[in-house]
């Protein structure tokens, strides 16, 4: 076991990180030790970057050094609200310094420049002239693997200047295309893309409170003004959305996000605020302001046009609007994947040819998936299908005379089929969609050696009239397997 | 005076409407005309029981069918409700079998609750919405949350929607309940279709009326009266006393009568 991270007092006792730690243990007996949680602190430090956004909407953690403890912002049009670049990583580093925290920040062109600036050097700020600056830094400021820096020390390159003028071709050969990326991601001739945590919005509004808030129904009535501001906003360029996000950032570093999405494009205030409620409710557990909450976002993605509506005296009563808003009532109080509807798939496996579909996100039917069929198809079917026992049913293609499902014996007096539906050989990797993720998929009973199913519809002697079906045929190697899947009405 | 000119208003908005686009409205002649046998009055709770959790396709079967009397251009849709642990205990509704059933599954559509309160939350909502015809909910357990008031409220919210609430339930035993009507369904052995003798035929329920009545002063179904009816194209179907036993001549489907079968439905609608 070795030593990841300590304090200052421990340094100054002689430890280092990566030390083993029987040494550090034999040169300080009385230690104070604590294994490290990883996934934990990545999760600290996630919530702390989230709570950065509030100086500027594109943050990220760099994670290809360590899963924490390199946090980006990009900080490009912002700085003014600071009062320029200087004064920004001032603030912010300042803001950190406050809370007992070490910072070392840097502000650059390019992401590796500005990570190897924080790391290698003093927290400055760096205009155009990156190249001059990285050539007095040693080669780790690359984001290097160990190896690579290693190497590159064995040959005498200790600065990154000494790369500049050194042939592509060879350091490739000898180091891998990451090294030449790296160099020129930090020099700016390469582009290099980070991915924001939180979504982004093109339109938001924001209020920031003197004195920090905690009560739900004070963020849920923020939210509703918010929602009356940025209604106004999209109004004016005659646009709509189709997702909210709210972000609560609390004073103790965290942000909350809640999220709504509407299945037509919206600017109805009263309609925002209404589904923020709703989507609270199903929250009343989670919900904690912490010490209370310093700003409050909401921001409108997915944005389209709307046209203008005649409202007030001329209102008509329009089913298709009010449907579309209860659905997503629903769907922010019952959760994303709770209101529904059934979309055809082209397709002859039963389970497969229904695909159940958000209704907050409805896409336009297949029209290949609208073929007619030929046989009835049952009013319930089973998510799963489930097994039953058979005895003695005709060979090779009758129907069975009875059943035992759940225990209990069916006889059947009345039976039609068989419908033989074959497997799809042309994507037999697809996996099943009926349901949620979260329900047992399909194809753990029977897809080993899946053949052809044969379908039967049977009425037994009470009138309850079933949909079953034989997987395999008789005589093959296997014995064939009967199974539940369905209730007619 | 008042009068005209709320005629002239009215005039006005309905030469609107007619200029804004109303997508989910198209196709309104394909809605079946409300009327005929065994269809109950729009705006009530129905309560409507199985004995059993394996007869369930019967219970659902006469809940939708009663459900789809109640479509109208203007209330599109039903919504179906169930509590997403029932799912594999109790089955879902398929998209193809609604098809099959008579409905176009486009207008149904599922919500699935995590709880019961969720659930009656979710009824609520969806009654006092105007363009939704009807609410089908599928309840297989007891619960203590469905209890007299819960039901009293639905009644109140459906008397002042107008929209239809079906309850369907699974038990021998019957709670004390606000709905106005309460009907007993149970499966019963099909009347085999003219050329296959073996072959399981339109679907036949016995239906007992235990609370509530439909009709005016003609009392077409009294209280505690059961019957034998097919579900078939046409709607509900009165089996006759000499029909139980052997099969008799039907009419012909009546030409433009809404097809329950899906082939001819898809084909209609491509």
């Amino acid at each position: 076991m070795k030593l990841v991270a300590l304090d200052q007092r421990a340094s100054a006792e002689g430890l280092f990180a990566g030390q083993n730690l029987a040494d550090a243990k034999a040169l300080v007996p009385n230690l104070e030790l604590r294994e490290i949680d990883r996934p934990f602190i990545e999760q600290v430090f996630g919530d702390f970057a989230d709570w950065h956004s509030n100086a500027t909407p594109i943050v990220t953690v760099l994670t290809d050094h360590a899963a924490w403890g390199d946090l980006m912002l990009d900080i490009t049009g912002v700085s003014h609200l600071f009062g320029g670049e200087a004064a920004m990583l001032e603030t912010l580093s300042g803001r950190l310094e406050a809370l007992g925290l070490t910072v070392r920040g840097a502000i650059a062109p390019t992401v590796g420049a500005a990570w190897a600036l924080a790391h290698f050097s003093s927290p400055q700020v760096v205009g155009s002239d990156v190249s001059e600056v990285l050539a007095h830094l040693p080669v780790a400021a690359l984001r290097l693997e160990e190896s690579q820096v290693a190497g590159l020390e064995h040959l005498g390159l200790k600065q990154v200047g000494q790369l500049y003028s050194r042939d592509r071709r060879a350091l490739k050969a000898r180091f891998g295309t990451s090294l030449l990326l790296r160099l020129d991601q930090a020099l700016g001739y390469v582009e290099e893309r980070v991915r924001p945590r939180l979504p982004l919005a093109e339109h938001y509004v924001e209020r920031r409170f003197a004195e920090p808030i905690g009560l739900l129904d004070d963020v849920l009535m923020t939210a509703h003004d918010l929602a009356l501001r940025l209604s106004s906003d999209l109004e004016t360029e005659g646009v709509g959305a189709q997702a909210f996000h709210l972000f609560l950032y609390r004073v103790d570093h965290k942000v909350m996000t809640l999220s709504v999405n509407a299945a037509r494009a919206t600017r109805d205030a009263l309609h925002i605020g209404r589904l923020f409620a709703h989507r609270a409710e199903r929250l009343v557990g989670e919900y904690d302001a912490g010490f209370g909450i310093d700003m409050i976002r909401l921001a409108a993605s997915s944005i389209s046009p709307v046209a203008a509506v005649q409202i007030g005296a001329f209102e008509t009563e329009d089913g298709a609007a009010s449907l579309d808003r209860l659905y997503d009532r629903m769907t922010s109080r019952l959760g994303p994947l709770a209101v529904v509807r059934s979309k055809p798939v082209n397709s002859h496996i039963p389970e497969r040819a229904v695909k159940l579909e958000p209704m907050v996100a409805r896409t336009p039917d297949d029209p290949q998936a609208l073929l007619p069929l030929g046989a009835p198809r049952p009013l319930k079917l089973l998510p799963q299908p489930e097994p039953i026992s058979v005895s003695l049913a005709e060979v090779p293609d009758g129907p069975p005379p009875n059943m035992v499902w759940r225990r209990v014996t069916y006889r059947f007096v009345r039976a039609s089929g068989p419908e033989r539906i074959a497997v799809e050989w042309w994507r037999s990797a697809d996996r099943l969609q009926l349901g949620d993720e979260a329900q047992p998929s399909l194809d753990r009973t029977y897809t080993e050696g899946e053949t052809a199913r044969d379908y039967f519809v049977a009425e037994d002697d009470g009138g309850r009239r079933f949909w079953l079906f034989r997987q395999g045929l008789f005589g093959a190697s296997e014995q064939p397997k009967w199974f539940l899947h369905g209730f007619f009405a | 005076m008042l009068g005209n000119r709320h005629l002239a208003l009215d005039t006005l908005r309905q030469q609107i409407t007619a200029l804004e686009t109303r997508p989910v409205l198209q196709g309104e002649e394909s809605v079946p005309a409300r009327a005929g046998f065994l269809v109950a009055p729009r705006g009530a709770v129905h309560e409507v029981f199985a004995d059993e959790l394996r007869e369930g396709g019967a219970a659902l079967g006469f809940a939708l069918a009663q459900a789809r009397s109640m479509l109208e251009p203007l209330r599109p849709a039903i919504l179906y409700l169930q509590l997403q642990g029932d799912a594999q205990e109790a089955g879902v509704p398929y998209g193809l079998g609604l098809g099959s059933f008579g409905l176009d599954p486009q207008q149904v559509v599922f919500i699935r609750a995590q709880t019961i309160v969720e659930l009656l939350w979710a009824i609520e909502e969806a009654v006092a919405c105007r363009p939704v015809g009807a609410v089908v909910a599928d309840i297989v357990h007891l619960h203590k949350a469905l209890d007299f008031t819960a039901s009293r409220r639905l009644s109140l919210r459906a008397a002042a929607s107008g929209s239809s609430v079906f309850l369907v339930r699974y038990a021998r035993e019957r709670e004390a309940s606000a709905a106005k009507f309460r009907w007993k369904i149970a499966p019963a052995q099909s009347r085999p279709p003219p050329f296959d003798a073996t072959a399981p035929g339109p679907p036949r329920w016995r239906v007992t009326l235990e609370k509530g009545s439909l009709g005016g002063r003609r009392r077409a179904a009294p209280e505690g009266e059961d019957f034998l009816v097919d579900w078939t194209e046409h709607g509900f179907e009165r089996v006759g006393a000499d029909d139980r036993t052997r099969g008799a001549q039907r009419p012909a489907p009546l030409s433009g009568a809404p097809s329950a079968a899906l082939g001819d439905r898809l084909s209609e609608a491509s």
